[in-house]
């Protein structure tokens, strides 16, 4: 069985291109709009990856990262952060939930700043989980 | 003081005797002495407040006596004892001040009397001395107290960082502190009773006091007044000042002028505002930014599923594709358009146009992401609203903002128990040739805080997908075309937005 893969990103067409991508490399995509029903599917389908956008309406990128990476069945699973935002502004954000008390969190496997490359976007899934 | 201690002198023994006995049963403390001289000496000794001398005696006589006593100590009451019909001597010890006479022999009614008034003079003058003790005491404690005060107003005066001008009644200045040489330039020596207020004050400020005195009214209501002041060979000062008149009961007795250097202030909120423009066009920079690269990624996306589609002849794939190329050149257009029409003026251009037509063509072409999003479009539009000159371009902009935003609206709310969500757009002719165009959804609506940020430029509730400029051009649209904009709106229920714009007769 192909490996799974859950990407959630508000904005539907990089939810489509994602998805070919995925699915022209042998993955089977899950598709989630924003953070809330993203970390519903996670945990219905345990992925083997998870693509995420930072910033969405309703829950954010930012809190579902840190959600996913302080959960027990969810933390083990890998995270590629695809975002318009600088890689810098996403880790200061985390850096500064960290401060006001929230547990540290380990930083995404992979950040990929938009615009991105299918051929990157397939290579670095495939280093990832194969 | 002992009252009742009394010095008797007399060179008679028995006349000594038999007074001291009476006045001893009378309860007096009585010293006696037998001469003149021997009594001056008790006098010093025990100084008693009441004398009673023998005019008539051997060596120092009473009035010697008298004066010595008088002298030695003047509140001291002297009685003198003369003899029978002897009144010239009598008459002369009062002048020397006696306090009182009793002839010989000595009746006691007659002493008693004497007596009782002398000690009445006593208690008089010791009261009279006591208040006069505590007048003196009053007067230097209130006097003390002025000076404190007016030492105090002085320093608080001197001291205040605010320029202090007073008037007096005529107009001449009379205080003129070191806050107020600093913002007109001048020492105090130059101005305080050499020149008024309309020498000094700029005309702005002349003219405020020229009418307070005038109609004797103060400035009223105004508060501080803004005023910039121009000093002979030295920079110009922006400062705000108030005046008040200054009554003496119902009398104008001056005027007092406060005068605040605003310099500072001007310099920091120039600072400000420059600090403030230079991270808005930084926070600019960084959505549009992050907006075009998801407009890149669509762009991107689309030519490789295009790619994909030519590769494989999957006319599905070359669909979806083609989709997100178009989507996204048109997401381009209408930012270059926004930012355009955002910083530039833009007069409406009035053409013979169909009000509903251009409605309709809106909802068509978003009709397609609302099915996408299981949300209804609903067309209510005014049989009534026929052909007229308007501006087409901008009606058709402003509702496709508006169209789109109310679909977003609604998938924004999609997870909600919602049994249908639904976009209503109204078309009505309005008196006074006006159009109204209404359009609603039942979306998530918006709370307080962003109802009153919608019309803030790069403000948006879409995540990185809004440039947050759509509203503000739309604002700005109607605005140039003599409309107006209202809003409804409640959180999980929805938003109505209505635009009414004026329109001319078709020609």
């Amino acid at each position: 069985m192909s490996k799974k893969v859950l990407t959630v990103d508000d904005d539907s067409d990089i939810s489509i291109f994602v998805k070919t991508v995925l699915e022209e490399n042998g993955y089977t995509p899950l598709v989630a709009r924003n953070g809330e029903t993203g970390l519903a599917i996670a945990r219905d389908e345990s992925p083997d990856l998870i693509i995420l956008d930072v910033l969405m309406p309703k829950q954010s990128g930012i809190r579902m990262y840190r959600e996913l990476k302080t959960d027990e069945s969810l933390k083990n699973i890998p995270v590629i952060i695809l975002s318009g935002i600088a890689k810098r502004t996403f880790l200061r954000s985390q850096e500064a939930l960290t401060e006001f008390g929230d547990e540290s969190i380990p930083e995404p496997d992979v950040y990929i700043e938009k615009p991105v490359d299918p051929m990157e976007l397939a290579g670095t899934v495939k280093s990832l989980i194969g | 003081m002992k009252m009742n201690k009394i010095l008797l002198i007399d060179d008679e023994e028995d006349i000594l005797d038999v007074l001291s006995l009476s006045l001893r049963s009378d309860g007096y403390d009585v010293i006696t002495a037998s001469s003149g001289e021997k009594g001056l000496e008790a006098f010093e000794k025990e100084s008693p407040p009441i004398v009673l001398t023998d005019l008539k005696m051997p060596g120092m006589d009473g009035l010697d006596v008298l004066k010595r006593v008088k002298n030695t100590n003047p509140d001291a009451e002297v009685i003198v004892i003369t003899g029978h019909g002897d009144m010239d001597s009598a008459i002369d010890a009062l002048r020397y001040g006696a306090s009182d006479f009793v002839n010989k022999p000595v009746r006691e009614e007659a002493l008693e009397i004497a007596l009782k008034r002398a000690k009445e003079k006593l208690v008089i003058r010791e009261k009279l001395r006591a208040y006069t003790l505590d007048l003196e005491n009053m007067c230097h404690i209130a006097i003390g107290e002025v000076k404190r005060k007016s030492d105090f107003q002085d320093k608080l005066i001197t001291s205040s960082n605010d320029g202090i001008v007073a008037t007096d009644e005529n107009g001449i200045i009379v205080i003129f502190n070191p806050g107020a040489e600093a913002i007109f330039g001048v020492p105090r020596i130059d101005v305080v009773r050499k020149t008024d207020f309309a020498d000094l004050f700029p005309t702005e400020i002349a003219d405020v006091f020229s009418l307070m005195f005038k109609s004797g009214k103060n400035m009223g209501d105004v508060g501080w007044k803004e005023v910039t002041i121009v000093r002979k060979e030295k920079s110009d000062v922006p400062v705000r000042f108030s005046a008040t008149l200054l009554y003496d009961g119902e009398d104008i007795i001056g005027s007092v002028g406060f005068f605040q250097d605003l310099s500072e202030i001007k310099h920091l909120e120039r600072e400000l505002v420059k600090s403030e423009r230079l991270g808005a066009i930084g926070q600019t920079v960084a959505r549009l930014a992050h907006y075009i690269k998801n407009i890149l990624t669509g762009l991107k996306g689309g030519t490789y599923i295009v790619n994909i589609g030519l590769d494989k002849n999957d006319t599905d794939k070359l669909r979806t594709g083609w989709c997100m190329v178009e989507k996204n050149v048109g997401r381009i257009s209408s930012l270059v358009f926004d930012l355009l029409a955002y910083s530039r003026e833009r007069a409406p251009e009035y053409r013979n146009c169909l009000p509903n037509d251009i409605v309709e063509d809106v909802c068509e072409l978003l009709e397609g992401m609302a099915m996408e999003n299981r949300i209804k479009v609903v067309r209510d539009f005014g049989p009534r609203v026929k052909e007229v000159s308007m501006d087409p371009d901008m009606v058709h902009r402003t509702l496709l903002n508006l169209v789109s935003n109310a679909v977003d609206a609604c998938i924004f709310d999609l997870d909600s128990a919602k049994q249908q969500h639904e976009v209503s757009v109204k078309t009505r002719l309005e008196k006074g040739n006006i159009i109204r165009f209404e359009v609603a959804d039942n979306g998530c609506g918006m709370n307080e805080e962003v109802k009153n940020k919608i019309f803030t430029a790069f403000f948006s509730t879409k995540g990185g997908k809004g440039t947050g400029l759509g509203l503000l051009v739309i604002q700005k649209l109607v605005d140039e075309h003599g409309g107006s904009i209202d809003i409804l709106s409640e959180v999980g229920k929805g938003s109505t937005f209505i635009v009414r714009l004026p329109y001319k007769k078709a020609v």
